[in-house]
């Protein structure tokens, strides 16, 4: 493993260990929780959750279920861990964010998955990044199969995604 | 000293969590060792249409009464990395459709909850399984979105007293472990006990289900296959992987299919296959004491 364990954020499951986008979802809740007022607990643990997946990232951009690198072998990103973990990095100028941002670009190119595109064009979205309309064209192709929607988690996704395409209400947008 | 104060320092004395296991009270509350396990080792040396034969041929020699029973596939499918043998052969898991409906199963399911990869529909088309599946117009289950029953485990290494289970996977009359032979950099093997962490819902316990890593991995999958023991095993050992697994490592050809009507066994035949020695690995040691077999009574 190579990773900082100073930088925490969240598990999947209580009393274990952190992982990308249990973390993320964390970071966005906190962040849309108190927009107005934050407390200093509230701002150090975004802060802290913050840490955790920059420091996370894979080698090539974007992120895996956890640490970016295990017994010294590099892991391959996800679509949905990567577009999740963007969502909770919205500040700009950010190294890790743009290469995030750059792999998910290539990455959705050639994605089959409703569940991926929607998640990516959720964030695509929310970083007003070119690609959205890629994603949307790709997961309306994908829409347009009858058995394309697998569970109700993805049908929800498409939703959202296909809203936010129309400049409607982002639920993971930040609220400033 | 009373009786147990000397058995607990002289477990510590021997150094060997395994062996402190051993000394303790039973932690399985049934013993599923069947009188005589089989275990049948077919040779082929690629992945082809081919297999649907050898698989058949394959399943008839243990005489398996699965007429009229749901057929659970279980396969190992984890991540798709190009030119890695990361998962179960989609072409033998298709052979292992067929095989199954040629013997008059009344359903065959194939059902995998992978670990830390949450769009399942994304690794289904990345490996070509969806594309099999479609082909032999057979249904798929996320394990890792099923219906859940909480269910009381039926062993007590992990602690962890229950865990929810997929309603796919407790409804099924017959689970098929399929798992691809691999080593483990955590547990030395994964074979097809491990590959049983599939079918624990990661809707409940996360990607990956790090409660199980937490509660012990050794400890969990022994638990797991207390309670829902497979029964049978088709392993993946044409092309497995060794060295630095179950992602990273390098591919061993076996040109191997292992069966099974007992998964000790089978794990036994299958870490030996891919050069480990099965005396080594804990979970495997232990599960010889209620689970299975280490040696197959018939080699058919």
């Amino acid at each position: 493993m190579q990773f900082n364990p100073d930088k925490y954020g969240w598990p999947w499951f209580p009393g274990t260990v952190s992982w990308v986008i249990p973390t993320a979802l964390s970071v966005i809740a906190l962040k849309q929780s108190a927009p107005c007022c934050r407390t200093e607990p509230i701002v150090n643990r975004i802060q802290l959750g913050t840490e955790m997946l920059r420091d996370r990232a894979c080698p090539q951009g974007g992120w895996n279920a956890g640490n970016g690198i295990v017994f010294g072998s590099a892991l391959a990103p996800h679509i949905d861990t990567t577009a999740i973990a963007l969502l909770a990095l919205t500040e700009g100028n950010d190294t890790t964010v743009v290469q995030g941002l750059n792999w998910l670009r290539q990455a959705c190119v050639d994605c089959s998955s409703p569940y991926s595109l929607a998640w990516s064009a959720i964030a695509c979205a929310v970083h007003r990044d070119e690609a959205l309309n890629h994603c949307i064209a790709g997961l309306g192709k994908r829409l347009s199969s009858t058995d394309a929607i697998s569970n109700i988690e993805t049908l929800s996704l498409a939703a959202i995604a296909l809203k936010a395409a129309e400049g409607n209400a982002n639920p993971f947008e930040e609220v400033i | 000293m009373n009786r147990r104060d000397w058995l607990t320092a002289a477990a510590v004395a021997s150094g060997s969590a395994l062996s402190m296991m051993r000394l303790q009270q039973h932690k399985y509350s049934r013993d599923l060792r069947p009188k005589r396990s089989r275990v049948a080792v077919l040779h082929t040396d690629q992945y082809s249409d081919k297999l649907d034969e050898v698989v058949y041929d394959g399943l008839r020699l243990f005489n398996l009464n699965v007429r009229g029973k749901s057929i659970l596939l279980k396969p190992n499918i984890v991540e798709y990395i190009p030119g890695k043998p990361v998962n179960t052969d989609t072409q033998l898991i298709g052979a292992a459709v067929e095989a199954f409906l040629r013997l008059d199963a009344a359903s065959v399911t194939v059902g995998e909850g992978p670990g830390h990869h949450r769009d399942t529909d994304l690794l289904l088309y990345e490996t070509g399984l969806s594309d099999q599946l479609a082909h032999r117009k057979i249904g798929f289950v996320d394990l890792n979105r099923d219906d859940l029953i909480k269910t009381k485990l039926q062993a007590n290494y992990s602690d962890l007293g229950h865990l929810w289970l997929p309603r796919t996977v407790l409804a099924s009359d017959f689970i098929v472990s399929m798992p691809k032979v691999k080593t483990h950099h955590w547990t030395g093997v994964t074979l097809s006990m491990k590959n049983m962490f599939g079918i624990i819902p990661g809707s409940r316990y996360g990607w990956p289900k790090n409660v199980l890593h937490w509660a012990g991995i050794h400890e969990s999958i022994l638990d797991i296959c207390a309670t829902v023991r497979p029964h049978f095993v088709i392993a993946d050992a044409v092309i497995g992987m060794e060295g630095d697994g179950p992602l990273n490592g390098t591919a061993r050809r076996m040109n191997q299919i292992v069966l099974s009507d007992d998964p000790v066994a089978a794990d036994v035949m299958s870490a030996r296959a891919i050069g480990v020695m099965p005396e080594q690995i804990t979970y495997i040691q232990e599960a010889a004491r209620f689970l299975g077999n280490p040696r197959a009574h018939d080699i058919l």
